[in-house]
């Protein structure tokens, strides 16, 4: 009857532990895609038991403890997965997101709690007894989102729904009005879709920067072995963070290093150089290196500036060009084969090394004071779903159903509405008669 | 003189037969009250029956078992379908309507059920036995026993007709208007309201240069209204399009400042989806010129409906901005357009059962509930008519649900948002547009319409008929494939000719048209057109349909759970303040209705919740 709803549990912020939940009907399915252990099913899995077991959700894997209560024996009287994940939020945001991604939806402020009471879960005496605390969580999480959608996403939100409820209105008074409205609407509708497309792509874009704000960015540099990527790293972070020496291939995990770039925090990853022929534990870290880079937000192409280009480097150039990248030659000091690059500096002079965090503020996007809109995961997902229903009228559009053009602009109204708070239909029904002459 | 009956109906328009019909078939003797026998079902406006969502209304009544979808057909002169461009769902069957013939019809209809008793007479007040109603009174003096009274007055009350500095204290065409009815409701505490609506003129057809304007020929083969109408409806009478211009515009613009409507002589509020031509011109200036269809009044007469002008313009002014029209340059008018005003009362005093709160048997519906239309009119009355007999029977009302058909739509909106205008039915009102068609109304409401017992047993015969000829049918079109040279060969053409050979049903999917469906499908004849319609919509929806289920489904829950009609809102803890004042002014039967009061939010919902699970226990 109910779907699936998740949310994170705990507090944000740092802590030992982080708890999502998951509850409704298909809560174990939902959770079964996410958690794994030898032998293990939840269909089968004792309730109120903790099993310990692994986490898979995108690139995060961790170890993790799963718990299954059983409809009607648990808080919302459904059945309720949780999952008790290493602490802080990248896990956590992680398996939530994964958990949307295999079917289950943002939880609502106190949804929760709200279904505890549908299902009749929660005693009165109880019920009473958080009655005050239910209002002021949603009352409080309604102010908190009109403050966050005070500025630039609230207007963003707006506009878009502003134009949808303009082109729902064209739609409806076509529909209702058939022998007043002709064809000529449906070049505007189409117009207003494709421009609302644009909106909300930007929007969930922007939501990404969100992530890169409160997440911080990913930087790796890459490079043939002794290209310098070591010192280089030293030289930005301005410590003796890497294990430096003359011999190639010094680096053999990867080292993390973090710093702030405009006051967002950039991870800066120093890998293993890649060399042919290597073994051991520095084959092992070559293969993390070629990890890191992969789950890179911009990688530093380090070249040696003393050693002439070899087809080496031009392959490994190759393989990494997919990602944002800047190509840094190093060791200006020395350099005697110049050749193509974005910057060139010296590790130890620290040439140039203040123009490299620029560049890599520039590319990274990571222009200075960045608001974070307070978009929620909620309101992603509302984006997203928004996004696709207005994708999903343009096809509409094209089949020539109008009737359907119109349940998926409103779907994206509600979807975008949810995000405000606003109720769309009404708004319609006022646009028809704002905007439209019509007759008997 | 004392008369008994069990239930009375006041007013014969298009709510007050629905309601006298189907309080009759449900057993209670009944009487109907007119001011003037001619006025039973008088079409006082636009010649038509149907229409955008108002078509979707008419069969919805017919499913349930009402009346007004049995007389259109009979006294249909053309039949068109609306928005075909406009997707499946949104189809709108539309009948020129013979308007004498129409009321001819519905008055035999009426004289000839047994149990009912129409009679020429003016209610003057309603007699109570505390809040339980015991009877009316007549304007002869009569008092008439009833414990169920159903309020179908129309614009009758208190009307006024205005055309420029003429007015007349009648109701529509002349008849007369209801004078102490009003004033007497008012003492009973309701909230009277004053709305405004208008007419255009009448003009004489030989004086119509037709050839200067576009013809609208009807349209063959389409369905009827009524489930159990088996002749094919009269598709002869022609209508006619044409259109203002720039010097039409002129004239009404000089002349604002004698037209009611802008001089201050008419206060009521006009309905903004039906202005008036001065209203369209003042408020759309940009707009070069507005449609003008020419319509039949019926086939005994040669006025001609001149729709699209509605005007309370100055009769000098009316036949200036006629003639400027292109086919209208000599036009007779035979009637001039008025506009009228008239008492109504704010819908929001009534339950979703159409009772009026606070009253034990007083129902009311039709435009004296603020709506406008004679759909919208029958409609109400029909569920008026159910309800009141119902309460005689000591039986739980009937409450159609938003989700169910455009009436439930129609009723919630009124009597939960209220309204501030003549409110007309529009597919845009409905959130479940997909699933509320024309073609499965039946599958809708008849179920319905037979457990109350309106429907009857050859209605019911024919919707387990259709019920499985859809199920047949989309069998049929998941397992029946055609090759793709079969297909040229029948002249349906594909945008995608990738595959060799193609199931019915995705041929559906791919947008093929119905027409050419039903060339696929062996005997076709066999089935019910409306069954081969509703299993293709059915197919080529599907993904839609499922979106608007789902979405029916989450709100089921707060839709079933209802409050008790003595709540003490004051009792509750938690609520705001305008919830409150909200809650206490609407009263909603349900937690999903109150969830529907605009001002009334979610933590609202919550706080009502908890403090009925408490009271339960």
């Amino acid at each position: 009857m109910s779907d699936v709803i998740a949310a994170i549990a705990t507090a944000s912020g740092e802590g030992a532990v982080a708890i999502v939940k998951i509850s409704g009907s298909g809560a174990d399915k939902v959770a079964s895609q996410l958690f794994f252990r030898e032998n293990f099913e939840f269909s089968a899995a004792e309730p109120n038991k903790l099993y310990l077991g692994t986490v898979r959700a995108g690139r995060v894997e961790d170890k993790a403890f799963a718990v299954i209560f059983r409809a009607p024996k648990s808080y919302t009287g459904e059945d309720v997965v949780e999952l008790q994940l290493h602490g802080g939020r990248v896990v956590a945001e992680a398996v939530l997101e994964a958990a949307v991604s295999f079917g289950a939806r943002p939880a609502e402020p106190g949804e929760f709690t709200k279904r505890a009471y549908l299902n009749g879960k929660m005693s009165l005496s109880e019920a009473e007894g958080v009655e005050a605390i239910i209002l002021a969580d949603s009352e409080a999480e309604a102010v908190a989102a009109y403050r966050a959608l005070g500025g630039e996403l609230d207007r963003t939100i707006r506009l878009a729904g502003d134009i949808l409820v303009e082109a729902a209105a064209m739609t409806d008074v076509a529909l209702d009005y058939p022998e007043e409205m002709a064809d000529e609407e449906k070049p505007q509708i189409l117009g207003s879709l494709n421009e609302v497309k644009g909106i909300l792509n930007s929007l969930i874009g922007t939501e990404r920067d969100r992530k890169l704000v409160t997440d911080g960015i990913s930087v790796v540099l890459s490079g043939l072995v002794n290209a310098g990527k070591s010192s280089l790293m030293n030289a930005i972070c301005g410590a003796e963070r890497a294990i430096v020496t003359e011999y190639a291939g010094t680096t053999r995990d990867v080292l993390r290093e973090r710093l702030e770039i405009n006051g967002i925090k950039v991870t800066l990853s120093d890998t293993a150089g890649i060399r042919e022929g290597a073994e051991g534990a520095e084959k092992i870290g070559i293969a993390r290196a070629e990890e890191a880079y992969k789950g890179a937000d911009l990688v530093l192409f380090v070249m040696d500036g003393t050693e002439p280009e070899g087809e080496e480097e031009i392959a490994l150039y190759r393989k990494i060009s997919v990602k944002p990248n800047i190509r840094v030659l190093n060791k200006s000091d020395e350099s005697k084969y110049p050749r193509e690059a974005d910057i060139i500096v010296s590790a130890v002079t620290g040439e140039n090394l203040s123009a490299l965090r620029e560049m890599i503020a520039e590319k990274a996007g990571l222009k200075k004071g960045i608001n974070p809109p307070l978009i929620r995961e909620r309101g992603l997902h509302a984006a997203i779903t928004a996004l696709k229903a207005v994708e999903e009228a343009i096809t509409a559009l094209g089949r020539e159903t109008p009737d359907c053009v119109a349940v998926d602009i409103k779907e994206a109204l509600e979807r975008l509405y949810s995000i405000t708070g606003e109720d769309a239909k009404e708004s319609v029904v006022e646009e028809i008669f704002a905007r439209f002459c019509v007759g008997k | 003189m004392k008369k008994i009956f069990e239930a009375v109906v006041i007013g014969a328009g298009h709510a007050g037969v629905e309601a006298a019909a189907a309080l009759t078939k449900l057993g209670k003797r009944t009487l109907l009250t007119t001011l003037s026998a001619e006025a039973v079902a008088f079409m006082a406006c636009n010649p038509n029956i149907g229409g955008t969502a108002k078509g979707h209304l008419v069969k919805e009544i017919d499913a349930l078992g009402g009346v007004m979808g049995e007389v259109a057909d009979a006294a249909t002169i053309q039949v068109r379908m609306l928005n075909r461009g406009g997707g499946e769902a949104v189809h709108s069957l539309r009948a020129q309507v013979d308007k004498n013939l129409y009321h001819r019809l519905m008055k035999r209809r009426m004289e000839s059920t047994e149990g009912l008793s129409v009679s020429e007479t003016e209610v003057t007040d309603i007699l109570f036995d505390g809040n339980r109603v015991k009877g009316v009174v007549t304007a002869n003096g009569d008092e008439i026993e009833a414990k169920a009274v159903v309020i179908a007055t129309g614009v009758y009350l208190d009307a006024r007709i205005i055309t420029g500095d003429y007015e007349r204290k009648t109701g529509p065409a002349g008849f007369m208007r209801s004078e102490q009815l009003s004033g007497n409701l008012v003492k009973r505490g309701l909230d009277i309201r004053r709305f405004k609506t208008g007419t255009p003129m009448r003009v004489l057809s030989r004086s119509i240069d037709y050839d200067k304007m576009e013809l609208q020929p009807g349209e063959e083969g389409l369905p009827a209204f009524g489930m159990l109408t088996d002749f094919t409806p009269d598709n002869d009478c022609p209508c006619y399009l044409t259109y203002t211009n720039a010097e039409t515009h002129r004239i009404i613009l000089e002349n604002l400042e004698r037209a009611p409507l802008y001089n201050g002589s008419i206060s009521g509020i006009g309905p903004r989806y039906c202005p008036s031509i001065e209203t369209k011109v003042v408020r759309f200036k940009d707009k070069e010129r507005h449609q003008i269809f020419v319509e039949p009044e019926g086939k005994d007469t040669y006025e001609m409906y001149i729709q699209g002008l509605s005007t309370s313009l100055p009769f000098d002014i009316q036949e200036q901005m006629l003639h400027t029209v292109r086919g209208l340059e000599h036009a007779e008018i035979t009637r001039y357009g008025y506009a009228i005003e008239y008492d109504c009362l704010n819908p929001k005093c009534l339950n979703a059962a159409l009772r009026i709160k606070g009253f034990e048997g007083l129902y009311s519906a039709g435009q004296i509930n603020g709506s406008s239309g004679y759909e919208e009119a029958a409609a109400q009355g029909l569920i008026a008519g159910i309800n009141a007999a119902r309460y005689l029977d000591g039986k739980e009302p009937v409450v159609l649900p938003r989700h169910s058909s455009y009436i439930g739509v129609l009723i919630d909106d009124l009597v939960t948002k209220g309204t501030e205008e003549p409110y007309r039915m529009m597919t845009s009102r409905a959130e479940y547009r997909l699933h509320l068609r024309q073609d499965n109304a039946d599958i809708r409401l008849t179920e319905l319409g037979y457990e109350i017992g309106l429907a009857g047993e050859e209605r019911y015969r024919r919707l387990l008929k259709k019920k499985g000829e859809i199920a047949d049918l989309k069998k049929l079109f998941s397992e029946l494939r055609y090759r793709t040279l079969e297909l040229t060969a029948l002249g349906i053409e594909l945008s995608e000719s990738t595959k060799t050979s193609f199931s019915v049903a995705e041929l559906i999917k791919m947008g093929t048209k119905t027409e050419n469906i039903r060339k696929l499908i062996p005997d076709v004849g066999n089935y019910m057109a409306e069954a081969v319609t509703s299993a293709v919509i059915d197919v080529k929806y599907a993904g839609y349909l499922e979106k608007e289920r789902r979405r029916v489904e989450e709100e089921a829950r707060l839709n079933d759970y209802k409050i008790p009609a003595d709540i003490d809102y004051d009792d509750v803890d938690g609520l705001r303040t305008e919830a409150r004042e909200k809650l206490k002014d609407i009263r909603p039967m349900t937690l999903g209705q109150a969830s529907r009061i605009s001002g009334v939010n979610s933590a609202d919902i919550t706080v009502l919740l908890i403090y009925l699970k408490k009271k339960k226990r």
